[in-house]
């Protein structure tokens, strides 16, 4: 790995047509200086210029040219690039290869790889947790936003594993007046139950929000087992225990 | 306002097109809640599911003839709950009855407080 500090640059100059073996001389110094570990590597490509045979090669449209300049740039230490050197020289042919004293100032870093679980803090919620489900009406505003869509954001914000709206066909509640889905109506007026599993911490932490946005409405908790809870897979099943009978959400 | 409490959570589950006395039995549970004075009940429609029949219940957008699961949800105290289960066992033919344990936090607007699980 190249250090900051002294090194040395290297530049060749060859022909785009020029090969190595049958190769064209570009890939083949390329191939060759990424498998003896060089730090990295760069082709350019000219506009135009000319060589030792002095002949001019330029990108013209009429003229489509195989013979453009390149130049192959890299950065290692004196020790590395007197090692590679010879090969370097027999590859080249008959282009032109440059040693320059440079310094880095900041070597490359390799971007960090993305942890697998390097994912929003609840990762396990497996075993004992707490299952909260909010009763509301569809009817119900936050901030003229309908509030179940606002606790499902503010559950998101605040990191719940997972929320479900479901809205019931009928029901009363604390006014007992019954909210009744009707086929052919556009009323909105359904029951509304959010449920939302996460551990007890989590749940309980975040009850103050529901409480600050909940002006009526029943907060039901109880004590479920997740057996499983997968989000790569972007499925999160939910079996809580047959013996307290919680047989669906 | 607040209130909180330990409450019952029941659970009935049960098809579509079960009746009871020529009326769809969610209708007849959640009136039969509402006389007794239950705080709250709710029906869901599953989109699919299979139960006691082992039929498999599917609620399409198709038929009008559907028999989707239905899932009623109950919650009040252990005492009111327990004076509905007679009666749930009378209406509910072929179903089941799920109950649990729950804490209950209810919130209430200032100006209409009820009492409690009225």
């Amino acid at each position: 790995m190249l250090k900051a500090g002294k090194a040395v640059k290297v530049s060749i100059y060859i022909a785009e047509g020029a090969t190595y073996h049958g190769v064209p001389v570009y890939s083949s110094i390329l191939d060759f200086l990424f498998y003896r570990g060089v730090a990295g590597a760069t082709v350019l490509k000219g506009m135009a210029g000319f060589g030792a045979d002095h002949r001019m090669h330029s990108a013209t449209l009429v003229d489509i040219s195989d013979q453009l300049p390149l130049k192959i740039e890299f950065v290692e230490s004196r020790e590395k690039v007197d090692e590679l050197l010879g090969k370097l020289e027999e590859m080249a042919g008959s282009g032109m290869i440059e040693l320059q004293e440079t310094t880095v100032a900041k070597p490359a870093s390799v971007p960090a790889k993305p942890k697998e679980d390097d994912h929003p803090a609840h990762l396990k919620i497996e075993g004992k947790a707490l299952m909260m489900r909010i009763y509301i009406s569809e009817q119900d505003k936050w901030q003229s936003k309908a509030l179940h869509l606002a606790l499902v954001e503010a559950m998101r914000a605040n990191d719940i594993a997972g929320v479900t709206v479901y809205r019931g066909i009928l029901g009363y509640g604390a006014h007992h007046r019954v909210h009744h889905e009707r086929t052919l109506s556009l009323s909105h007026d359904a029951s509304i139950m959010l449920s939302a599993v996460d551990s007890e911490e989590r749940i309980r932490a975040f009850l103050p929000i529901v409480e600050q946005m909940v002006e009526e409405g029943l907060v039901v908790l109880s004590d479920v087992d997740v057996i499983k809870y997968a989000y790569r897979a972007r499925t999160v099943e939910e079996h809580p225990p047959t013996d307290s009978g919680q047989t669906s959400a | 306002m607040k209130e909180q409490f330990q409450a019952r959570m029941l659970r009935v589950h049960f098809g579509e097109r079960d009746t009871f006395h020529e009326k769809p039995l969610y209708e007849a549970i959640v009136s039969k809640c509402k006389d007794l004075g239950i705080a709250g009940a709710i029906v869901f429609r599953g989109i699919e599911g299979y139960g006691t029949s082992t039929r498999i219940r599917h609620s399409s957008h198709w038929t009008l003839s559907r028999d989707a699961p239905i899932m009623l949800s109950i919650i009040d105290t252990k005492e009111h709950i327990d004076g509905l289960l007679p009666h749930l066992s009378e209406m509910v033919n072929e179903g089941l009855i799920a109950m649990s344990d729950v804490e209950v936090i209810r919130y209430v607007r200032q100006d209409d407080v009820r009492p409690k699980g009225a």
